[in-house]
């Protein structure tokens, strides 16, 4: 049969973002698949130049929509290893519940737009409305429902809001059981089952080659997290499991996230128990060092790292941002060749695309 | 009784100063072995924390101190390709880190500003061909030998590279 290109985006349901993804079809056969990106590129790295260390945190907020906290945490932590600050210990445990409750919306978000994908509308409603939960808990905490700005450079903007531990640990309660109903539901379904077993098989080695990082790797096999194997914050006091599957199909790729949102739940509460008093903050200069600053991250999609370099004046000289998504999107092809599709939507909605941090 | 405790503490000492005992630092081990592998192509290197290593490569050896890195010293995953422009030279900055040591590696290739290119390591690790491209796109270094060069974020037919310092939106 002949062979052909098609263009799946930049307007397509299934791209949930601007970007590309030209396949070329052998009758319904993947034989190919070339991804585009750059439709949402904003010149952060650019911006960031010409604003003052701490004028770039809302920025760094905005590169992905998803999970804006873990961003500019990732953003604070680097610039303090430039720095060369200690942060204080409440604002370590802070920062935990902080990008914890974020990894759980995000986790929530992906598997709306996945059972969307998949056409489980109800499973679209439930896990949005169940979203509201931890976006309320961090509005309380921030102010802010989306883009927090809230981490800061040597600490966190402000201390817990009042009754802040009560709420949480009733939000955690009702998660879990939650979780226990999207299971049931989700794995009871037997078209989202025919649509995930055995689809979109990414073997660890290829996983490890491409670079592919967090969820999507290790439902490879591939059992590595940076916040089991280099604790950054307060993740070397915390008791958790790290989430492997060893199939590295797209429901190891479900399995695993659904795994973390336990082990996120079961984070947030022993942080919150955990917590210390104290101080939340510690004041930075408003000058950076003549140096560099490396940080690495465990982001919801997979290991985040910014490396600054700061002339000694108060903006940074360079700031380069690793987005793990633009890394797994590179290896899209070696995950879609052999397969049909109608099989494209599960295995890139597997991989949760997020195209703000992706383009930059 | 006490002639045994004797014996015992000074063996104590001298494993304590025995050479073996240098290496049984995984940064100073993977130091020592680019040291010695690559006389003259690294230098400077040190342990700037727990974990995390830094050191210079020369850029014509580039290529082959990451395939030492990845076949012989375990470093099998590439996190990050950083290009920065100082006043004299462009800098690439990789970062490698391994899943077995949990190390990091920070090595950085400077190349002249009427030059910009290194050997690109994609061949090495797959995961380092977008990212080479997005430095050849924002930051204008040319990666030798890679299979496909072109821009990745910005159009195909823009002219300028825009994190360069000369570049003014």
């Amino acid at each position: 049969m002949a062979e052909m290109w098609i263009n799946m985006g930049p307007q397509h349901p299934m791209t949930h973002g601007l970007w590309n993804l030209r396949v070329k079809v052998d009758g319904e056969t993947i034989v190919d698949a070339v991804p585009e990106v750059g439709y949402l590129h904003r010149g952060i790295e650019k911006l960031c130049e010409g604003k003052t260390y701490t004028q770039v945190i809302p920025i760094t907020d905005r590169l992905c929509y998803g999970s804006s906290m873990t961003w500019s945490h990732l953003y604070c932590t680097t610039v303090e290893d430039l720095m060369d600050l200690e942060v204080p210990e409440r604002a370590r445990y802070i920062r935990v519940v902080a990008i914890e409750m974020q990894r759980i919306a995000s986790h929530l978000m992906w598997l709306a737009a996945y059972a969307g994908d998949l056409g489980m509308s109800v499973g679209f409603t439930y896990t949005m409305r169940d979203r509201e939960v931890f976006v309320d808990l961090l509005q309380a905490l921030t102010g802010a429902r989306l883009t927090y700005n809230y981490p800061r450079i040597g600490g966190v903007a402000h201390d817990l809001p009042p009754n802040f531990e009560r709420d949480t640990m009733r939000a955690l309660k009702y998660m879990e059981m939650r979780l226990q109903e999207y299971e049931d539901l989700f794995e009871g379904s037997k078209i989202f089952m025919m649509r995930n077993v055995g689809i979109g098989i990414l073997r660890s080695d290829d996983a490890v080659n491409l670079g592919i990082t967090g969820p999507s790797l290790r439902a490879s096999g591939v059992s590595y997290d940076l916040r089991k194997d280099r604790p950054y914050e307060a993740y070397e006091d915390m008791d958790f499991k790290v989430a492997t599957h060893k199939d590295g199909d797209c429901y190891a790729r479900y399995r695993v996230r659904m795994d973390e949102m336990w082990e996120s739940c079961k984070i947030i509460r022993q942080a919150i128990q955990k917590m210390p008093s104290g101080k939340w903050r510690v004041v930075a200069p408003r000058n950076g060092p003549v140096g560099t600053g490396f940080g690495r991250v465990e982001d919801p999609r997979g290991e985040g790292t910014m490396y600054v370099v700061g002339d000694g004046s108060d903006k940074p000289y360079r700031l380069k941002i690793r987005s793990p998504i633009f890394v797994t999107v590179s290896a899209a092809p070696t995950i879609l060749v052999g397969y049909k599709v109608a099989d494209v939507v599960a295995i890139m909605g597997g991989l949760d695309m997020c195209i703000g941090e992706n383009d930059r | 009784m006490s002639e045994g405790g004797r014996a015992n503490s000074a063996g104590a000492r001298d494993m304590e100063t025995a050479p073996s005992r240098i290496d049984a630092n995984p940064e100073d081990r993977v130091l020592r072995a680019l040291a010695e592998t690559f006389p003259k192509g690294v230098s400077d290197g040190e342990k700037v924390r727990p974990g995390l290593i830094r050191a210079r490569v020369d850029r014509a050896e580039l290529y082959s101190a990451c395939r030492t890195l990845r076949d012989s010293l375990g470093f099998e995953h590439i996190s990050m390709i950083s290009a920065v422009e100082y006043d004299n030279r462009f800098e690439v900055v990789y970062h490698i880190s391994s899943y077995g040591s949990r190390l990091v590696i920070e090595l950085i290739a400077s190349t002249p500003k009427d030059d910009p290119s290194v050997d690109s390591v994609s061949s090495i690790w797959g995961g380092a061909n977008w990212q080479e491209r997005e430095a050849y796109d924002l930051m204008g270094i040319v990666f030798k030998n890679h299979p496909k060069l072109e821009r990745i974020l910005l159009p195909k037919d823009v002219m300028y590279h825009p994190l360069r310092k000369d570049f003014k939106g």
